[in-house]
């Protein structure tokens, strides 16, 4: 027997969970609502979607990466239109896509290409943002995660900047002391968890699934990938399994760890006076032995936002805008072609050289729309295996027969 | 029934719709859904009869999810019993200053949980957070408090006394005021020590007390929430996935709600049988001692 929900019930059994959310939206009626994850670059990016209209129409609430997605989700499950527009990573977008949760954005950016110069976006980028033939979001920046290191330290060690897995978990063993970590780690289920996994499974194992989705994380690759996670905590501060990527900037920035993999969006911290001990310290590479990730988000519409999707969209057209852009790429890796084949930004930022290297090595998340689900699960388990709850290939075999569960029950097998 | 009584049921109509609404049709609507196949992103569901509870009652990570809970719950209800037992008895061995020391004792629970998760959060922080800042001055290596399963259950556990304990002070501190300190005296006389004295007559006449305070207490802390997702999250790993961390997870990480409603049934129906068997091994204890 399959039914068809009753929306009203679920707005009415959702409404309760929403309305503290929403009570800040309800001040301003009009106004819209734009959820956002908190960083740098995003929080800059926000301010210029405030700025592209008159004051007090746009109401922006940034907030850690689960808890919007979660927030959007809820939402966006009970019809409710009390997001307008919303932040959303490769792999969420493509949920929220697949789910019908957000608007198809073509003909916007048809109408509107010559007027934003559109065509600046990379195909591959607009790509990243697209599902099933249909544009669903404005890409807002591309992003990559990057090997940062303490050059002074390094040098004074005679250490080169590692290559490889080996040379990194080398020079962290040499650096790690009791005052000073050898390397971040971000092992916070479940997003900055799966970053780092994300990382050890291309670079040391065969990546997550087979051409028939079939979950490989689990083979022998897989197994030593997740080993080698476990023998480079030995070098991670005390608390990296609940370290998200703000801890291990902090950590980096206060001088109580050498390395690690963190993202471009964080490099500009480093030299920030007001924030880190460490200016003009850090040095940036490609993460050693590549397949670390690369994202390319974007803001994208609600399909049940009652506001003007047109208005919507000239405010994320303009946030996205060349000039928008030149200035946000301090914080940022901009997708606009023109932007980033700019020669002064190399000069400018000095971590664009790295992030141009991190882009040809990286790997963005598989492309399925139940990624984050599998996320949840498979960070569950490596988790357990590196604090010692199980055996790396045991949590390995039981993330893969849920995640094949999972998979089936969401007919990726059918 | 005399005539004027015969109307009165009328006036349990407005508490009982208010409860009908709130309590009643929520959890009727989740044991519906609880026999349903039903992912949130799909947009249909399927009736699957029973097959929610089969899957779940067959997996690991529910029976580890709960005891996780059985031991926190324990384990914070213990810590919180002896120490505010203990609290409650200093304040009412103080002739002075028990008022203000009751309400400086007090504030703990005051403090939201959530607010008081994100406080002791940061002070559990490794490295910069106050213990281990403090700690590390005095070059004492602190554990990972948040961060190794073992230490992470005791940091919640501990996290929770800190909040609770004073409500379990102040109940029995009240409770004590109502103790017939003849009793007290009388033993006194016969030569009973502080223990016997604490033993025979104290404890037996705060048995009430002690169980309505301990009911409350499991009650609550079966369904704990806030405090472990602030702090740990379920973390690392599962160690300290309660059963409702778990249930969250299902419902709003997921959006399995078929499956989430069907794990809040199996809790609740866990959680009623686990209480009324306390409940009545401690007023079978109650009466034994009183006979």
């Amino acid at each position: 027997m399959t039914i068809r929900p009753n929306v009203p019930m679920m707005k009415g059994a959702t409404a309760a969970l929403l309305l503290s959310s929403v009570a800040s939206g309800a001040l301003a009626q009009d106004a819209i609502r734009v959820i956002s994850h908190r960083q740098p670059a995003l929080e800059y990016y926000t301010q210029q979607m405030v700025e592209a209209l008159p004051e007090g129409r746009v109401n922006v609430e940034l907030m850690p990466i689960d808890k919007e997605l979660e927030l959007a989700s809820i939402t966006m499950s009970s019809e409710s239109d009390a997001i307008d527009v919303l932040y959303l990573t490769d792999s969420s977008f493509k949920r929220f896509a697949a789910n019908g949760w957000l608007e198809p954005i073509d003909d916007l950016w048809e109408k509107y290409s010559d007027e934003y110069d559109l065509d600046d976006f990379p195909q591959s980028v607009i790509d990243a943002v697209s599902y099933d033939g249909s544009i669903y979001a404005m890409p807002i920046l591309t992003n990559t995660e990057l090997f940062f290191y303490r050059k002074d330290l390094l040098d004074e060690a005679g250490i080169e900047p590692p290559e490889t897995m080996d040379d990194y978990m080398a020079a962290a063993s040499e650096m790690d002391s009791a005052r000073r970590a050898g390397t971040i780690m971000s092992l916070k289920p479940v997003d900055a968890a799966l970053n780092e996994a994300h990382w050890y499974m291309n670079a040391i194992g065969d990546g997550w699934f087979d051409e028939d989705w079939k979950p490989i994380f689990n083979n022998e690759a897989g197994v030593a990938a997740i080993t080698r996670l476990k023998e480079m905590s030995e070098y991670a501060p005390r608390g990296f399994t609940a370290h998200a990527n703000d801890e291990s900037t902090i950590n980096l920035q206060q001088g109580l760890a050498t390395m690690g993999l963190q993202w471009f969006t964080r490099a500009a911290a480093m030299d920030n006076p007001e924030q880190s001990r460490v200016v003009d310290q850090i040095d940036w590479v490609a993460p050693p032995g590549g397949g670390a990730r690369v994202a390319n988000d974007g803001f994208a519409i609600s399909a049940f936002s009652s506001g003007d999707r047109e208005e919507m969209f000239k405010m994320m057209a303009e946030a996205a805008s060349k000039e928008s852009m030149q200035e946000g790429a301090k914080y940022a890796m901009p997708p606009r072609l023109s932007v980033l084949e700019n020669a002064e930004l190399a000069e400018q930022f000095r971590w664009y050289p790295a992030a141009r290297a991190a882009l040809e090595s990286g790997k963005a998340f598989p492309a399925m729309p139940d990624f984050n689900d599998v996320g949840e699960i498979v960070t569950r388990h490596i988790l357990r295996a590196v604090t010692g709850e199980a055996e790396v290939k045991e949590a390995l075999d039981q993330a893969a027969a849920e995640t094949e569960e999972l998979l089936a029950g969401r007919g990726y097998y059918d | 029934m005399v005539r004027w009584q015969r109307g009165l049921w009328l006036f349990f109509l407005p508490s009982f719709g208010l409860l009908a609404l709130v309590l009643l049709w929520p959890l009727g609507y989740a044991i519906y859904l609880s026999f349903f196949d039903y992912y949130l992103g799909s947009g249909e569901r399927t009736f699957v009869g029973l097959a929610n509870y089969a899957d779940l009652l067959t997996e690991a990570r529910l029976w580890n999810s709960m005891w996780t809970t059985i031991l926190i719950a324990f384990g914070s209800v213990g810590v919180e019993f002896v120490v505010g037992f203990a609290l409650a008895l200093a304040l009412y061995r103080l002739n002075r200053s028990a008022k203000v020391f009751s309400v400086l004792l007090f504030l703990p629970h005051i403090v939201t949980p959530v607010v008081a998760a994100l406080f002791l959060k940061w002070m559990l922080a490794s490295n910069w957070g106050f213990v281990d800042a403090t700690l590390l001055t005095f070059n004492i290596e602190p554990p990972d408090w948040l961060g190794s399963p073992v230490w992470a259950k005791v940091s919640v556990i501990l996290a929770d006394a800190w909040v609770f304990t004073p409500l379990i002070m102040m109940v029995l501190y009240a409770a004590l005021q109502g103790l017939d300190t003849s009793l007290i005296e009388a033993a006194q006389i016969d030569g009973a020590g502080s223990w016997s004295t604490l033993r025979h007559v104290i404890v037996p006449a705060l048995i009430p007390a002690i169980i309505f305070v301990i009911s409350i207490r499991l009650m609550d802390v079966f369904r704990f929430f806030d405090l472990i997702y602030v702090l740990t999250g379920g973390g690392p790993g599962t160690a300290t996935e309660t059963i409702t961390i778990y249930t969250y997870q299902l419902g709003f990480r997921m959006l399995e709600v078929g499956k989430a409603s069907a794990l809040g049934v199996i809790t609740l129906i866990v959680v009623a049988a686990l209480l009324l068997t306390i409940n009545r091994g401690l007023n079978k204890a109650y009466r034994g001692g009183d006979q």
